[in-house]
Protein backbone atom coordinates (compact mmCIF):
# COMPACT_ATOMS: atom_id res chain seq x y z
CA UNK A 1 0.00 0.00 0.00
CA UNK A 2 1.41 3.61 -0.78
CA UNK A 3 2.20 5.98 2.34
CA UNK A 4 -0.93 7.91 1.36
CA UNK A 5 -3.53 5.07 1.33
CA UNK A 6 -1.84 3.87 4.36
CA UNK A 7 -2.94 7.64 5.81
CA UNK A 8 -6.21 7.43 4.32
CA UNK A 9 -7.07 3.72 5.65
CA UNK A 10 -5.67 4.86 9.21
CA UNK A 11 -7.90 8.19 9.13
CA UNK A 12 -11.20 5.86 8.47
CA UNK A 13 -10.17 3.68 11.04
CA UNK A 14 -9.71 6.75 13.64
CA UNK A 15 -13.09 7.74 12.47
CA UNK A 16 -14.81 4.74 12.73
CA UNK A 17 -13.32 4.52 16.28
CA UNK A 18 -14.51 7.85 17.16
CA UNK A 19 -17.77 7.37 15.62
CA UNK A 20 -18.53 4.63 18.50
CA UNK A 21 -18.67 1.76 15.65
CA UNK A 22 -16.75 -0.57 18.28
CA UNK A 23 -19.49 -0.56 20.67
CA UNK A 24 -21.50 -1.95 18.41
CA UNK A 25 -18.99 -5.01 18.66
CA UNK A 26 -18.86 -5.72 22.25
CA UNK A 27 -22.68 -6.43 21.64
CA UNK A 28 -22.70 -7.42 18.46
CA UNK A 29 -20.49 -10.30 19.06
CA UNK A 30 -22.74 -12.32 21.32
CA UNK A 31 -25.81 -11.48 19.31
CA UNK A 32 -24.00 -12.47 16.22
CA UNK A 33 -23.20 -15.78 17.68
CA UNK A 34 -26.90 -15.80 18.61
CA UNK A 35 -28.10 -14.92 15.23
CA UNK A 36 -25.57 -17.51 13.55
CA UNK A 37 -26.78 -20.29 15.54
CA UNK A 38 -30.30 -20.23 14.16
CA UNK A 39 -29.16 -21.90 11.42
CA UNK A 40 -26.34 -23.34 9.25
CA UNK A 41 -24.17 -20.41 8.06
CA UNK A 42 -23.57 -20.62 4.22
CA UNK A 43 -20.02 -21.56 3.51
CA UNK A 44 -17.09 -18.88 3.02
CA UNK A 45 -16.20 -18.99 -0.28
CA UNK A 46 -12.91 -19.60 0.08
CA UNK A 47 -14.18 -23.38 -1.00
CA UNK A 48 -17.37 -22.72 -2.38
CA UNK A 49 -17.89 -19.64 -4.72
CA UNK A 50 -22.06 -20.28 -4.74
CA UNK A 51 -22.87 -18.03 -0.93
CA UNK A 52 -25.94 -18.96 -0.19
CA UNK A 53 -27.55 -16.53 1.71
CA UNK A 54 -27.82 -18.05 5.59
CA UNK A 55 -30.54 -19.81 7.04
CA UNK A 56 -32.04 -17.43 9.38
CA UNK A 57 -32.35 -14.70 6.03
CA UNK A 58 -33.90 -17.49 4.17
CA UNK A 59 -36.68 -18.77 6.89
CA UNK A 60 -37.40 -14.86 7.44
CA UNK A 61 -38.38 -14.69 3.10
CA UNK A 62 -40.98 -17.48 3.53
CA UNK A 63 -43.08 -15.48 5.34
CA UNK A 64 -42.54 -12.58 3.92
CA UNK A 65 -43.53 -12.81 0.04
CA UNK A 66 -45.23 -10.13 -1.54
CA UNK B 1 -0.19 -3.20 10.66
CA UNK B 2 -0.03 -3.50 14.34
CA UNK B 3 -4.06 -2.56 13.92
CA UNK B 4 -5.01 -5.39 11.96
CA UNK B 5 -5.18 -9.14 13.71
CA UNK B 6 -4.33 -12.26 12.52
CA UNK B 7 -7.21 -12.75 10.28
CA UNK B 8 -5.97 -9.01 8.64
CA UNK B 9 -9.00 -7.45 9.54
CA UNK B 10 -8.71 -4.32 11.60
CA UNK B 11 -10.79 -4.27 14.95
CA UNK B 12 -12.86 -1.21 13.29
CA UNK B 13 -13.84 -3.29 10.45
CA UNK B 14 -14.45 -6.39 12.28
CA UNK B 15 -16.74 -4.23 14.02
CA UNK B 16 -18.36 -3.02 11.14
CA UNK B 17 -19.21 -6.42 9.80
CA UNK B 18 -20.68 -6.99 13.02
CA UNK B 19 -22.91 -4.02 13.13
CA UNK B 20 -24.08 -5.39 9.83
CA UNK B 21 -24.60 -8.37 10.98
CA UNK B 22 -26.60 -7.37 13.84
CA UNK B 23 -28.58 -5.13 11.84
CA UNK B 24 -29.13 -8.03 9.35
CA UNK B 25 -30.31 -10.19 11.44
CA UNK B 26 -32.85 -8.18 13.52
CA UNK B 27 -34.09 -6.81 9.96
CA UNK B 28 -34.43 -11.04 8.57
CA UNK B 29 -36.29 -12.11 11.04
CA UNK B 30 -37.95 -10.94 14.91
CA UNK B 31 -35.50 -11.87 17.58
CA UNK B 32 -36.58 -14.84 19.82
CA UNK B 33 -36.32 -15.21 23.16
CA UNK B 34 -32.65 -15.52 23.79
CA UNK B 35 -31.69 -13.07 21.57
CA UNK B 36 -33.74 -10.52 23.21
CA UNK B 37 -32.09 -11.32 26.24
CA UNK B 38 -28.85 -10.59 24.59
CA UNK B 39 -29.64 -7.39 22.96
CA UNK B 40 -31.11 -6.74 26.24
CA UNK B 41 -27.39 -6.40 27.53
CA UNK B 42 -26.10 -4.41 24.89
CA UNK B 43 -24.00 -1.53 26.54
CA UNK B 44 -24.79 1.99 25.27
CA UNK B 45 -22.37 4.83 25.51
CA UNK B 46 -22.10 8.98 24.23
CA UNK B 47 -21.94 8.80 20.84
CA UNK B 48 -25.20 8.70 19.05
CA UNK B 49 -24.59 5.35 18.13
CA UNK B 50 -23.96 4.20 21.63
CA UNK B 51 -27.25 5.87 22.37
CA UNK B 52 -29.26 4.00 20.26
CA UNK B 53 -27.82 0.66 21.32
CA UNK B 54 -28.55 1.65 25.31
CA UNK B 55 -31.97 2.69 23.52
CA UNK B 56 -32.14 -1.27 21.84
CA UNK B 57 -31.27 -2.51 25.09
CA UNK B 58 -33.98 -1.36 27.17
CA UNK B 59 -36.82 -1.50 24.56
CA UNK B 60 -35.26 -5.84 24.18
CA UNK B 61 -35.63 -6.19 27.98
CA UNK B 62 -39.50 -5.05 27.85
CA UNK B 63 -40.21 -6.58 24.71
CA UNK B 64 -41.07 -10.73 24.73
CA UNK B 65 -40.38 -13.41 21.81
CA UNK B 66 -44.30 -13.05 21.19
CA UNK B 67 -44.36 -9.23 21.38
CA UNK B 68 -41.41 -8.81 18.99
CA UNK B 69 -43.11 -11.39 16.72
CA UNK B 70 -46.08 -8.94 16.33
CA UNK B 71 -44.32 -5.91 15.49
CA UNK B 72 -42.22 -7.69 13.07
CA UNK B 73 -45.18 -8.93 10.94
CA UNK B 74 -46.87 -5.31 11.34
CA UNK B 75 -43.70 -3.85 10.09
CA UNK B 76 -42.51 -5.98 7.09
CA UNK B 77 -45.03 -8.49 6.27
CA UNK B 78 -48.98 -7.63 7.14
CA UNK B 79 -52.04 -8.40 5.84
CA UNK B 80 -50.72 -8.30 1.74
CA UNK B 81 -48.06 -6.07 3.08
CA UNK B 82 -46.28 -5.12 6.26
CA UNK B 83 -46.13 -0.92 7.21
CA UNK B 84 -42.85 -0.70 5.30
CA UNK B 85 -41.50 -3.00 1.91
CA UNK B 86 -37.81 -3.24 2.61
CA UNK B 87 -36.56 -3.53 -0.37
CA UNK B 88 -34.43 -1.28 -2.57
CA UNK B 89 -36.01 -1.06 -5.71
CA UNK B 90 -39.43 -0.21 -3.95
CA UNK B 91 -37.52 2.84 -2.67
CA UNK B 92 -35.88 4.06 -5.53
CA UNK B 93 -38.22 3.42 -7.78
CA UNK B 94 -41.43 2.93 -6.55
CA UNK B 95 -41.76 -0.36 -7.96
CA UNK B 96 -40.31 -3.99 -6.71
CA UNK B 97 -38.38 -5.64 -9.15
CA UNK B 98 -37.63 -2.97 -11.11
CA UNK B 99 -34.32 -2.07 -12.91
CA UNK B 100 -32.45 -1.62 -9.31
CA UNK B 101 -33.04 -5.22 -8.87
CA UNK B 102 -31.86 -6.66 -12.08
CA UNK B 103 -28.30 -4.29 -11.36
CA UNK B 104 -28.02 -5.94 -8.28
CA UNK B 105 -28.81 -9.40 -9.19
CA UNK B 106 -25.81 -8.93 -11.75
CA UNK B 107 -23.35 -7.90 -9.53
CA UNK B 108 -24.23 -10.56 -6.47
CA UNK B 109 -23.71 -13.01 -10.05
CA UNK B 110 -20.21 -11.53 -10.62
CA UNK B 111 -19.54 -12.50 -6.70
CA UNK B 112 -20.35 -15.46 -6.74
CA UNK B 113 -24.00 -14.85 -4.34
CA UNK B 114 -27.12 -16.20 -5.05
CA UNK B 115 -30.65 -17.13 -3.17
CA UNK B 116 -30.75 -19.93 -1.17
CA UNK B 117 -32.92 -22.94 -3.20
CA UNK B 118 -36.77 -22.16 -2.43
CA UNK B 119 -36.06 -18.57 -1.69
CA UNK B 120 -38.32 -16.88 -4.04
CA UNK B 121 -38.47 -13.22 -1.93
CA UNK B 122 -36.27 -10.29 -4.35
CA UNK B 123 -32.66 -10.11 -3.16
CA UNK B 124 -32.73 -6.30 -2.46
CA UNK B 125 -34.43 -6.77 1.08
CA UNK B 126 -32.40 -4.97 3.26
CA UNK B 127 -31.15 -7.93 5.60
CA UNK B 128 -29.66 -9.28 2.27
CA UNK B 129 -27.66 -6.27 1.18
CA UNK B 130 -26.22 -5.70 4.85
CA UNK B 131 -25.73 -9.25 5.32
CA UNK B 132 -23.67 -9.14 1.51
CA UNK B 133 -21.85 -5.87 3.32
CA UNK B 134 -20.33 -8.42 5.98
CA UNK B 135 -19.40 -10.56 3.77
CA UNK B 136 -18.04 -8.38 1.70
CA UNK B 137 -15.98 -6.31 4.72
CA UNK B 138 -14.69 -9.87 5.88
CA UNK B 139 -13.62 -11.01 2.36
CA UNK B 140 -15.64 -14.14 2.73
CA UNK B 141 -16.83 -14.34 -0.77
CA UNK B 142 -15.55 -14.08 -4.43
CA UNK B 143 -11.68 -14.27 -4.88
CA UNK B 144 -9.88 -13.58 -1.38
CA UNK B 145 -8.80 -10.68 -1.23
CA UNK B 146 -6.44 -8.47 1.01
CA UNK B 147 -7.63 -5.67 3.52
CA UNK B 148 -7.78 -2.91 0.99
CA UNK B 149 -8.94 -4.84 -1.51
CA UNK B 150 -12.44 -6.00 0.24
CA UNK B 151 -12.52 -2.11 1.54
CA UNK B 152 -13.17 -1.32 -2.21
CA UNK B 153 -15.35 -4.06 -2.91
CA UNK B 154 -17.49 -3.36 0.09
CA UNK B 155 -17.45 0.93 -1.01
CA UNK B 156 -18.61 -0.23 -4.15
CA UNK B 157 -21.88 -2.29 -2.98
CA UNK B 158 -22.53 0.43 -0.86
CA UNK B 159 -22.27 3.26 -3.19
CA UNK B 160 -24.38 1.34 -6.07
CA UNK B 161 -27.16 -0.87 -3.94
CA UNK B 162 -27.58 0.90 -0.27
CA UNK B 163 -26.29 4.46 -0.63
CA UNK B 164 -29.25 5.98 -2.61
CA UNK B 165 -31.56 4.87 -0.27
CA UNK B 166 -31.00 2.63 3.27
CA UNK B 167 -30.88 6.08 5.13
CA UNK B 168 -34.18 6.86 4.47
CA UNK B 169 -35.41 3.30 5.23
CA UNK B 170 -34.10 3.62 8.64
CA UNK B 171 -35.79 6.28 9.28
CA UNK B 172 -39.16 5.27 7.96
CA UNK B 173 -38.26 2.49 10.81
CA UNK B 174 -38.11 4.91 12.87
CA UNK B 175 -40.99 6.81 12.71
CA UNK B 176 -43.22 3.70 11.53
CA UNK B 177 -46.55 3.55 13.96
CA UNK B 178 -46.21 -0.41 14.38
CA UNK B 179 -42.22 -0.27 16.07
CA UNK B 180 -41.45 0.18 19.71
CA UNK B 181 -38.60 -2.53 19.85
CA UNK B 182 -37.46 -1.69 15.95
CA UNK B 183 -37.59 2.35 16.94
CA UNK B 184 -33.77 1.89 18.15
CA UNK B 185 -32.98 -0.62 15.09
CA UNK B 186 -33.66 2.48 12.97
CA UNK B 187 -32.13 5.14 14.70
CA UNK B 188 -28.68 2.71 14.93
CA UNK B 189 -28.86 1.69 11.11
CA UNK B 190 -29.54 5.53 10.05
CA UNK B 191 -26.50 6.75 12.21
CA UNK B 192 -24.27 3.89 10.54
CA UNK B 193 -24.90 4.13 7.59
CA UNK B 194 -24.08 8.00 8.00
CA UNK B 195 -21.04 6.95 9.66
CA UNK B 196 -20.43 4.16 6.48
CA UNK B 197 -20.57 7.02 4.14
CA UNK B 198 -18.49 9.18 5.74
CA UNK B 199 -15.97 6.78 6.73
CA UNK B 200 -16.00 5.98 2.79
CA UNK B 201 -15.53 9.60 1.78
CA UNK B 202 -12.03 9.18 4.11
CA UNK B 203 -10.64 6.48 2.51
CA UNK B 204 -11.67 7.53 -0.90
Amino acid sequence: MKQDDRNKAKARRNFLKLAGVAGVAGGAAMTGAAAKADGPRAEPATQCKGYRMTEHVRKSYETARF
Amino acid sequence: MSAENATGLAPEDRARAQAYELLARLLAAPPDADLLKMLAMLEGGETPIGAALAELAARAAETDAQAARDEYEALFIGVGRGELVPHGSYYITGFLNEKPLARLRADLRGMGVGRTDGNKVPEDHIASLLEVMAGLIEGGFGEARDGAGAQQAAHAFFHAHIALWAGRFFADLEKANAARLYVPVGTLGRHFVTIEEAAFEIAA
